[in-house]
């Protein structure tokens, strides 16, 4: 695995799962030969936010609100489809704040790839329970227990419709990086939520703890032919609920028969993926191009 | 001359539809026509109504009463009959019908006309009704609509209840033939409108010689020569063609009423000719206005012209996209449908009262760009300087139309839509030499730095404070000069526009009426009547209110004797707005915040009131 030998400065807390998933994205970058010329990367707010402005590598940036990655990054991606589209979220920003924007992701099916940093806690305002914190546990941050049920990113997005579902462990830095790039390759929304320790401030799901628990999934996760969907999504849902004692990892579900939003778009918009907006022409020596005569036309009365 | 014609009937009942034939029909024969919609957020069976105005001279505005007032249900009769002044068409079968059995009559307002005809000695039915007016000096048609519809029905051996639907051109046509106008016209039109569907179309066309022959010509009214082409358009149509014209080439939205319309008709010709080729244009309907604003964000960073419609709902949640755009300088139009506030207030209704909010809307102070168009022509030329704007000056633009505008309709001479002078500016756009090194926030003398697109160059882009190149960083010194350098866009803001695309002055008199908006319309059509009976007035017509055109204003209200700050809300929000950054203030108000539009006679005698009387403030109340 090449490495970037340049090393952007960084501030993460040390031994934070953050840095395993960047020198995951990073080497999936490099492996893919991916650049800002065909690839940008979204984040939103929180400690996976600034991932983007420590990737070392000649990659862009966009570095949004709290819980709208998923919302600049569908802009992106259809103003422009001929780039790669990756979005890194923290867990409270993805399904706390923005879950809305998560599940419509699911009905679009955009080619998009979303990393969620799933730690299990909001890290960066100093350790409350995010969204994936089972309930009951009680993080040294927290005055008492959590005492909302967890919601499980596999199986939601199984349920929102996307077609690669991923589950990594961040101080697995080949495994990420194989599954971003899987992910990347896939014709469709994927999600990778990749479980993270937070060794500031959630001293329960520790390296350790993650380490004593996880296996790497062994069943095939793909459907084949249509008529599979039902059964691998079943599967792919058992998976995501196994107890907590055992933590399965790896590829729950891949769908490609799903057409994308894009694919969609075209379907209305013939020339769409050759003409796309950001490379629309509108003007000419300052005049405007776009005829919108026939428009005016069919509004005249006289 | 100027006439006015009410169509009212249940929402679903087609009186927009009956509106638009009978407007259309009217225009035909050379006349403008201006067409304002009244509605309930229902879908069906609430009162709606439609006012329509003629003229031979372009109309803007509406009017209190009206010359012709066409019904075919009871609660349109019951609930206008105080607005009419000279004809009265109604359903004859409806005259034992008594008010109280019009369930959906608002009680306030039943109680109202209630009171109005227990006044004048008289019931509650119908056949009461027809009296008062008829005591009043309105002529009053009554027509058998049942016998009439049978008739039809048994000729076209149709689904009497799909045929019960055509009422409203029995309705039209009766209005119709009082103008005195070729019929022909009527059914021309709706040739035009239900041409491919047979049998609607001999329904409608059947329905309307029945009304037509119902009464004669009582007005006079002959062809009018015309020259050029003259077009039908509404507010909702007008700001999607000046977008499209513009360049557009994203738009996202959030269903929301009166905003919709726009996102829906560009979906629907999203495929249009440009230079030598065709190009899509992308609709996308978000799950909320949080990613509408927020998808538009995204796509204007790859260099797309990208917008979103709202309404004031849907404007309060944008604003926290609307502080991230002004922060990284993105170039996104989002037009503001203003409505009846707040909460969700009068959906259907219409309103001022949210301009301080798209002046401050999202948090932090930062360039950014409000428009206010105050008539159709102005929408379409302000949508395309608002995309000009956002691109040149690197910054959120908002541009508001009222639902006054967005629902009304006007005939206009096709001239007016500009579309020989638009022209499109990009702004500071590049593709650099040395990708990896661009700063995509370089400081720059006008605060404008030269904008690469997304997959040109490596850049990045943060919410947080951050360097020329788009990193974070909280540094004193770098924050100091960030922070001015987005502020000292607004003097580009400020050049760019000519002053009398900022600030529309119409006349030269010592009193004038101040005002941004729809109330422009009114006061337009009032300014002649005005001059007749000896009141000189001047309008002052705020078209951008940020930057404020400060000196163009001052000049504009230096030595004048009155200014009459004419608005649709409660605390003359523009005016304040000039006081803010002027020191002036005005002396007197006309303001009105019922949702309904101004009408021209309420002007009119407004004006007359302050002037004669020195009273400071006027309210209006009119429309229902």
């Amino acid at each position: 695995m090449e490495v970037n030998e340049a090393i952007e400065f960084n501030d993460w807390c040390p031994g934070c799962g953050d840095f395993g998933i960047l020198r995951g994205v990073e080497s999936a970058l490099s492996e893919m030969k991916l650049d800002f010329t065909d690839a940008v990367i979204v984040s939103g707010i929180g400690c996976s936010g600034k991932l983007p402005h420590f990737v070392s590598g000649p990659i862009s940036g966009v570095h949004t609100l709290h819980g709208r990655s998923l919302a600049f990054a569908i802009g992106i991606k259809l103003a422009n489809p001929s780039m790669k589209v990756i979005v890194d979220a923290g867990d409270g920003d993805t399904f706390g704040i923005g879950v809305g924007h998560f599940v419509s992701a699911g009905r679009r099916n955009a080619d998009m790839t979303m990393i969620v940093h799933d730690n299990r806690v909001y890290g960066l305002t100093k350790g409350q329970a995010a969204p994936t914190m089972p309930m009951g546990e009680k993080t040294k941050a927290l005055p008492k227990p959590n005492i909302n049920e967890p919601i499980n990113p596999v199986a939601l997005a199984v349920a929102s419709g996307y077609t690669f579902v991923a589950r990594s462990f961040a101080y697995d830095t080949a495994m990420t990086k194989e599954l971003i790039k899987q992910a990347v390759q896939h014709k469709g929304m994927g999600l990778i939520d990749i479980l993270q320790p937070c060794p500031t401030y959630n001293d329960i799901n520790t390296n350790e703890w993650y380490k004593e628990r996880i296996f790497k999934l062994e069943d095939d996760p793909e459907v084949h032919d249509p008529s599979e969907t039902m059964a691998k999504m079943t599967q792919a849902l058992k998976n995501a609920y196994m107890p907590e004692d055992k933590i399965p990892v790896g590829l729950f579900y891949k769908n490609e028969f799903i057409p994308t939003f894009e694919e969609r778009l075209k379907a209305n918009i013939p020339n769409y993926m050759e003409k796309y907006p950001a490379d629309h022409e509108i003007e000419k020596d300052g005049k405007p191009i776009t005829d919108i005569t026939r428009l005016i036309e069919a509004r005249r009365v006289l | 001359m100027r006439l006015s014609w009410m169509i009212g009937g249940a929402q679903g009942t087609g009186v927009d539809t009956s509106a638009n034939l009978f407007g259309n029909a009217v225009a035909k024969a050379g006349y403008y026509i201006f067409g304002s919609r009244e509605y309930f957020s229902n879908i069906k069976g609430r009162h709606s109504y439609f006012n329509v105005v003629i003229s031979d001279k372009p109309q803007h505005s509406i009017e209190t009463k009206v010359d012709i007032l066409a019904t075919f249900d009871a609660e349109t009769v019951f609930q206008h009959f105080d607005e009419v002044k000279s004809w009265l068409i109604y359903d004859k079968a409806l005259e034992p019908m008594s008010m109280d059995k019009v369930r959906s009559l608002e009680p306030e307002i039943a109680e109202k006309q209630a009171a109005i005809l227990e006044k004048a000695g008289l019931g509650i039915t119908i056949a009461d009704v027809v009296k008062y007016v008829s005591g009043k000096g309105v002529k009053t048609v009554a027509i058998d609509y049942g016998p009439l519809m049978k008739n039809i029905i048994n000729q076209l051996k149709m689904d009497p209840f799909a045929a019960e639907k055509a009422r409203n051109m029995l309705c039209a046509g009766a209005s119709f033939a009082l103008l005195g106008l070729d019929q022909q016209l009527l059914v021309d039109a709706i040739k035009f409108t239900f041409g491919k569907k047979e049998l609607f179309l001999n329904l409608n066309t059947l329905a309307a010689q029945s009304g037509m022959a119902q009464t004669k010509d009582a007005y006079g009214l002959r062809p009018l020569p015309v020259q050029g082409h003259r077009v039908q358009l509404d507010g909702n149509t007008i700001s999607a063609m000046g977008k499209l014209y513009g360049g557009l080439g994203f738009q996202s939205y959030y269903p929301i009423t009166p905003a919709s319309d726009e996102s829906t008709y560009i979906e629907a010709n999203q495929n249009l000719n440009s230079g030598d080729s065709q190009k899509g244009v992308v609709v996308l309907q978000t799950e909320d206005e949080l990613a509408a604003i927020n998808a538009a964000n995204g796509a204007a960073l790859t260099g797309t012209r990208a917008a979103t419609a709202t309404s004031g709902p849907g404007f309060s949640l944008m604003n926290e996209g609307i502080s991230w755009a002004g922060m990284n300088e993105v170039p996104v139009l989002v037009t503001y449908y203003m409505r009846g506030s707040p909460a969700t207030g009068l959906p259907t209704r219409s309103g001022q009262s949210d301009l301080k909010l798209a002046l401050n809307a999202g948090h932090g102070e930062f360039a950014r760009i409000v428009l206010a168009s105050g008539d159709h022509a102005e929408v379409f030329e302000d949508a395309v300087n608002g995309l000009n704007l956002a691109e040149v000056c690197q910054t959120p633009v908002v541009h508001i139309v009222e639902k006054t505008l967005a629902n009304a309709y006007a005939v206009m001479d096709e001239s007016v839509l500009e579309q020989g002078s638009a022209r499109i500016d990009r702004g500071k756009v590049v593709f650099p030499d040395e990708p990896e090194k661009y700063k995509r926030f370089e400081i720059t003398d006008d605060g404008i730095s030269p904008r690469a697109f997304l997959g040109h160059a490596q850049m990045y882009y943060t919410g947080d404070e951050h360097n020329e190149y788009g990193h974070i960083t909280e540094a004193s010194d770098n924050r100091i000069a960030m922070y001015e350098k987005r502020i000292r866009k607004m003097e580009a803001a400020d050049k760019f526009l000519p002053d009398s695309k900022k600030v529309n002055m119409v006349g030269n008199a010592d009193t004038v009426l101040l005002t941004w908006g729809s109330p422009k319309g009114a006061i337009t059509d009032a300014m002649e009547e005005l001059k007749g009976s000896g009141i000189e007035v001047e309008m002052v017509q705020v078209r951008m209110f940020s930057p404020y055109p400060k000196s163009t204003m001052a000049n504009a209200l230096k030595g004048k004797k009155r200014i009459i700050a004419v608005e649709n809300n409660y605390y003359a929000q523009g005016a304040e707005v000039m006081t803010e950054h002027l020191g002036i203030m005005p002396t007197h108000y006309i303001l009105k915040w019922n949702g309904r539009p101004m009408a021209k006679d309420e002007i009119i005698s407004a004006v007359t009131d302050i002037v004669k009387n020195d009273t400071k403030k006027v309210v209006l109340d009119g429309g229902k």
